[in-house]
């Protein structure tokens, strides 16, 4: 008994030495910056010299400010393109997990710009997009369209926007679906076939249900991400796009923080940005839980 | 088994720690004992590579000094600086807008400068452009005067420059360099200019295609207009010469058809299209001229068109060079400054890799007589300097965020969708509101 003991005394120091790393990480890199920032709403903070308490003052200021609402409805609207790329990234696993020649380079193919650096993607984007000798404008001339300037247009620089994020994303959810749905046992298939149900009824009642975990485990990460979206306009739309169309609410926090000298106020952002990000996640794990499909 | 795994275990756990602190400390003693110093700045490839041989020799002057350099791109430099001020981590020496004089002065992030330059007797204030050393001046109350919190690394006159062999081809007659066209005069010879050379319907060459946010300040200025008022606490956009200049600039693209349209009027596209030698007239700074030496066409400098005044009007752009209050050998970053900025052996190598004008007025005379090289007309950044040229209206404020709004916005007018009279209405009290708050923050930083 005594020696079993220490070895499960061993094993809680090995334990704890293993989660060591990421919990000094998360000290280090989130949980202090979170807190000094927390700290820094409160405060009419410059980025250089003092902090003076203000209490509520940034917050009240941001309910008035325009340029807040018009930046977080970007980023909303941004987020049109999370269902699309599952739609588009379901549909694409479900072509890719049939037995047919080439699929293997296909799923290599639609891989390659999850590899690749945002930035240089965004670089890529920036002159697909532009409206005089833009890969995008001339394709669509073979077609008689005459297109926008997509990024200089505050009607189409959302879209364009939408479409890149969906193109470079659309790789890692295929994977993610590739992956649930090889994990379904054929025999759901065979047992349905039997009963003579069609494809559609299959998809419905077996395939769906079964990637399920998936598609909460992405919509979660999309949308935390969704709410963070920088680089892409940052590189795209270094102004915030025609009339701040383009820019979204971490676009927002950046260039009060690093250009108008208001990290206080951009603090404040960054808090209400945070508690709306914990709510969201937390309705749709509560939803979750109450349509939770048994998987076994 | 288990024991040898434990050890291996702990191993890694102590190296991720030990590599995880390295990170937060910056260190600025290298480790032969010589002193290192941390330079940060931006530019274009031959800037960067021009700096570099400049250090370079630096470094042979002064043996002991290391310099570690670090470079970043245009647009990213700021923020860069910023989070290294917030961080603490702030190089020893580094550039920084003249607009951010007053911030940095006030939370203590720049060193005094002013007596290191008086014990230096090689440096010769008098031997300076006044202007650009007065824009690095602060007292604690007003930018302009006071000491010297940084040395202007150098001025950049934007000038207009022009095709010339685009003119000699098209049978125009050369423009005068001393004297400005008007704003009529001006259109007629982009009309004459702008052409459809392949028959396609469409024009190929155009006369100008100016980027709004660094081209519009000439065409309001030169009307007699300005963003602000003298005490800097007022936008005066709304006035209507300011109107009818931003109209001007907005015609030349829907009324004239001189620029490139509204689908082509992307600032990468008309640099793209002076460079091919497809555009009459582009604004020119001393820093793309290692660049334009290699134009396949001719290319010479003339002033911005003039406006209501009858006088021409552009801006002088400047980064300072200054050194960190923080810095662990003061000696050493002033007089990497005093090297890069006011020194004859420094300044000549950057001069000579026509990436700027000389700061020092006799090198700088001497430079403009020299007609052999591109631009002829080197006299034009020299006359803007000493005549003509303003700051851009964004340094004169606490920040800029007021000024930046502006552009935000404007791009409905480029297109022809409002027109700029309804344009300044709807703007300036928008703009008022953003500079209050800026005028309020430069007022609580003093204390």
């Amino acid at each position: 008994m005594i020696t079993k003991s220490n070895l499960y005394r061993k094993e809680k120091v090995y334990g704890y030495l293993f989660i060591l790393p990421p919990i000094l990480g998360l000290l280090i890199f989130t949980l202090f910056p979170f807190v000094y920032s927390l700290y820094g709403s409160f405060t009419d903070w410059d980025g250089l010299g003092q902090m003076n308490f203000i209490g509520l003052d940034n917050f009240k200021d941001l309910f008035s400010d325009e340029l807040f609402y018009k930046s977080m409805y970007n980023t909303l609207f941004l987020m049109l393109g999370i269902p699309i790329g599952l739609v588009l990234a379901l549909l694409l696993a479900l072509g890719l997990n049939r037995k047919i020649p080439g699929t293997t380079t296909f799923r290599v193919i639609y891989y390659i710009p999850v590899i690749s650096s945002l930035a240089a993607v965004s670089i890529m984007w920036n002159w697909a997009y532009n409206g005089d000798y833009g890969l995008v404008n001339q394709f669509l001339e073979i077609f008689g369209i005459k297109g926008p300037n997509w990024l200089m247009d505050k009607d189409t620089v959302k879209p364009a926007l939408i479409l890149m994020t969906v193109w470079k994303g659309l790789g890692y959810t295929m994977l993610l679906y590739l992956a649930a749905l090889q994990s379904v046992s054929r025999s759901y298939y065979e047992a349905a076939e039997l009963d003579g149900a069609s494809g559609f009824q299959m998809f419905r009642n077996i395939t769906w249900p079964m990637v399920k975990p998936v598609t909460f485990f992405l919509v979660v990460t999309n949308i935390i991400g969704g709410s963070q979206i920088f680089t892409e306009m940052n590189i795209m739309t270094p102004t915030g796009g025609p009339e701040y169309s383009s820019a979204s609410i971490v676009f927002y926090i950046w260039d009060k923080a690093f250009k108008n000298l208001q990290m206080g106020y951009a603090s404040a952002m960054a808090m209400i940005l945070g508690i709306f990000i914990f709510i969201v996640t937390l309705i749709q794990f509560k939803m979750n839980e109450k349509s939770s499909f048994d998987g076994d | 088994m288990i024991k040898k795994k434990g050890f291996a275990i702990t191993m890694v756990v102590l190296l991720l720690m030990v590599a995880a602190l390295a990170g937060c400390s910056g260190g600025s003693s290298s480790s032969d004992g010589s002193k290192e110093l941390t330079f940060m700045f931006r530019g274009g490839t031959d800037e960067q590579k021009a700096y570099k041989e400049v250090i370079k020799k630096f470094e042979e002057e002064h043996p002991g000094v290391k310099v570690k350099m670090v470079v970043t791109a245009a647009d990213q430099y700021a923020t860069k600086l910023r989070a290294a001020i917030t961080g603490n981590n702030l190089p020893d020496i580094f550039y920084f807008a003249p607009g951010d004089v007053k911030a940095y002065v006030n939370s203590g992030v720049l060193k005094n400068l002013t007596p290191y330059i008086e014990k230096n007797k090689d440096i010769k204030l008098d031997n300076i452009w006044k202007y650009g050393i007065d824009l690095y001046r602060y007292d604690g109350k007003m930018a302009g005067q006071g000491d010297i919190y940084g040395m202007p690394k150098d001025l950049g006159p934007f000038a207009l420059g022009y095709n010339k062999t685009m003119f000699e081809k098209a049978g125009v007659p050369l423009p005068d360099k001393d004297k400005p066209y008007t704003w009529d005069e001006f259109i007629k010879v982009n009309q004459e200019l702008t052409k459809d050379t392949n028959g396609d319907g469409k024009p190929d060459q155009y006369g100008t295609g100016f980027n709004v946010q660094w081209a519009l300040q000439a065409f309001v200025w030169s009307n007699g207009a300005d963003w602000l008022d003298e005490s800097k606490t007022k936008v005066t956009i709304d006035d209507p010469k300011f109107a009818e200049a931003l109209q001007y600039f907005a015609d030349m693209q829907n009324k004239y058809k001189i620029t490139p349209g509204i689908e082509q009027s992307q600032t990468l596209d008309t640099y793209q299209r002076w460079m091919k030698g497809e555009m009459a007239f582009f604004p020119v700074g001393p820093w793309d001229m290692s660049t334009f030496e290699k134009l396949p066409f001719e290319y010479d400098l003339l002033p911005f068109p003039a406006g209501s005044t009858g006088k021409s009007a552009t801006w002088i752009g400047s980064l300072g060079i200054g050194v960190s209050s923080k810095t662990k050998y003061p000696d050493e970053a002033v007089e990497l400054v005093n090297y890069l900025t006011t020194s004859k052996e420094g300044m000549k190598q950057l001069v000579d890799a026509k990436v700027q004008i000389p700061n020092l007025l006799d090198m700088a005379d001497e430079w403009s007589k020299d007609t052999k090289t591109k631009p002829n007309n080197k006299q034009e950044f020299i006359d803007i300097v000493n005549d003509y040229g303003r700051s851009l209206p964004g340094n004169y404020t606490y920040n800029a965020e007021w000024y930046d709004i502006f552009f935000t916005d404007i791009q409905p007018v480029l297109d022809g969708k409002i027109t700029a009279a309804d344009y300044v209405k709807q703007e300036q009290p928008k703009m008022q509101k953003l500079l209050d708050k800026a005028v309020e923050q430069e007022k609580k930083s003093q204390k």
